[in-house]
């Protein structure tokens, strides 16, 4: 219909793996080169060697901004599932008034610029003593995830029956009952996919962490302050560790929707 | 039942006023208010006087239009493509496009020295294709921040789109040409003006991405293509002047809440 002429479906598909290729390129060219014995960054690298990863997990600095940033990003993901958790299911079953004006609130850290988020809290965690302090950081990561964690489970909820919790309520069930035996068990995959992306949006956070974080070093934060004086081949190494945990990450939410039948509203 | 289920948002909402509200809230007061003296709009005198200010706006708003323009000249095609692609490639293309979108800002970023770098893969392509003698020069410069952000920008742009895109019901366009509408008028009669919300949607907010960005600039920049955000990073860890950075952050935060809000309504008009 719209295909015309052979030459206008060859150009489409060439701008289109273009396109692809402009995504995809980066993220495949730095794999290879991890595994460089080369020091400086060329491609294809001159022999295959594991030095950078050696590098990366003999340095003591670098073990304990991963266990800095595992930590925080436990504490902060399991924090914005419990809190965002609940409030997705107030603003879905809610009667209240002022709902929309609190989930925009709830939105807020996507919406307003990180470099503004980052800022205020500086100021704000400076007002109170705080600034570089391990709850300000934990604290900094929940807010921000918690807008995750309202889209992934706001969609769920508001795909769950209401009126089989209805049932369970008219048979007696108390409103803890009923979250722990109908509504968790149906959406557990949902539950794990906001929890997973949680985990990496803060495992991955590094511009309010740069403004509030102090003296603690998290993997972003130290590959961010590297970046910036040199261009080192271990960060390399460590880029393909965080394409590695990315990939699996999602791999493991894609089987898991996939097999509750719920990949298509969470992804798009 | 009115008034039912605010418990369940109490706990949220009592830590996003303390943590989120209160601290932006505060910012804003230091961008008005002076000790003793009330409201005031000297710290906006203050960044007229200073033509860097000025200077570093005109930069970021520059680097924005030509980062949102080439996503979407590059996206707009590529989502148009993978409409027309047979289901196991169509999955395959989303999950191109998606994975990026998930990978750290900072690898991606990373990245692009590697690909861009004097001895990476794009000058040694050019030099052995006799295109160039001498390596070019893409990093540390504007047009090494504006690929690296284009890039990490165009999933917000692709996905969007390719969700209108699909919607879009081919019997529609099988009407035009059995009615003898030529391809090029069935695009640009048809096709193109259903899918300009999601279009105009997509690029306010690549747009409003841009003009917050610190990462990309301050890495593949290399401190030569300073934006708004490098230069409140500036403003605040190394010359501490809090009210200038609380004054830049509250009119990059008008700025922002006020295209967001066109976004909002053109997204509804998409979605619709």
């Amino acid at each position: 219909m719209m295909d015309g002429s052979p030459w206008t479906r060859r150009a489409l598909a060439a701008m289109g793996i273009f396109g692809l290729a402009f995504l995809t390129v980066p993220l495949v060219i730095v794999i290879p080169m991890s595994f460089s014995s080369a020091k400086a960054l060329t491609f294809p690298p001159p022999s295959l060697s594991l030095r950078w990863y050696a590098t990366f997990f003999g340095d003591p600095r670098w073990m304990e901004a991963m266990a800095t940033s595992t930590i925080v990003a436990l504490i902060s993901s399991v924090a914005a599932l419990l809190l965002g958790g609940l409030a997705a299911y107030g603003l879905r079953r809610g009667t209240f008034a002022g709902r929309d004006w609190a989930e925009g609130n709830f939105m807020g850290p996507l919406i307003v610029p990180t470099i503004i988020v980052a800022i205020a809290l500086y100021l704000g965690l400076a007002k109170i003593g705080l600034l570089g302090s391990f709850v300000g950081l934990v604290v900094a990561h929940t807010l921000l995830n918690v807008p995750l964690v309202i889209m992934v489970l706001g969609v769920a909820i508001r795909a769950f029956d209401a009126r089989i919790e209805q049932v369970a309520w008219s048979l007696g069930a108390s409103w803890w009952y009923t979250v722990r035996k109908v509504m968790l068990p149906n959406l557990a995959p949902s539950v794990f996919a906001a929890w997973i992306f949680a985990f990496i949006g803060s495992f991955d956070e590094v511009i309010v962490t740069s403004f509030i974080a102090g003296k603690y070093e998290t993997v972003p934060k130290k590959m961010f302050n590297e970046l910036i004086l040199e261009v080192n081949p271990t960060i390399t190494a460590v880029a393909t560790l965080l394409i590695a945990l990315t990939v699996l990450a999602l791999a493991a939410v894609a089987v898991i929707l996939g097999r509750a039948g719920k990949l298509k509203p969470t992804l798009v | 039942m009115r008034g039912q289920g605010v418990s369940f948002i109490a706990p949220l909402l009592v830590l996003m006023v303390v943590a989120f509200n209160a601290p932006i809230v505060y910012m804003l007061g230091l961008a008005f208010w002076e000790k003793g003296r009330g409201f005031t709009l000297e710290h906006y005198e203050g960044l007229l006087d200073t033509p860097v200010y000025l200077r570093v706006l005109g930069n970021t708003m520059r680097i924005a239009l030509i980062a949102t323009i080439a996503n979407v000249i590059v996206g707009y095609p590529l989502a148009h493509w993978m409409r027309g692609l047979g289901p196991r490639a169509r999955l395959l293309a989303i999950a191109l496009v998606v994975l990026p979108f998930w990978v750290s800002i900072l690898v991606r970023t990373y990245a692009w020295i590697v690909v861009l770098g004097n001895g990476g893969l794009v000058n040694r392509a050019l030099q052995w294709s006799g295109l160039t003698d001498a390596p070019v020069s893409f990093l540390y410069n504007e047009l090494g921040v504006t690929i690296g952000m284009a890039n990490v920008l165009l999933p917000f742009l692709v996905l969007p789109l390719f969700a209108a895109m699909i919607r879009i019901d081919d019997r529609l366009l099988q009407a035009a040409a059995s009615l003898g509408a030529s391809p090029r008028t069935i695009f640009w009669k048809i096709y193109f003006p259903l899918t300009l919300p999601a279009l105009a949607a997509g690029t306010l907010l690549v747009f409003i991405l841009c003009l917050g960005f610190y990462v990309t600039p301050a890495i593949l920049g290399g401190g030569r293509v300073p934006m708004i955000s490098n230069l409140l990073d500036t403003l605040i860890n190394q010359i501490p002047r809090w009210e200038q950075a609380s004054a830049i952050s509250t009119i990059l935060l008008i700025v922002t809440l006020v295209i967001f809000a066109a976004y909002r309504r053109l997204d509804r008009k998409a979605s619709a």
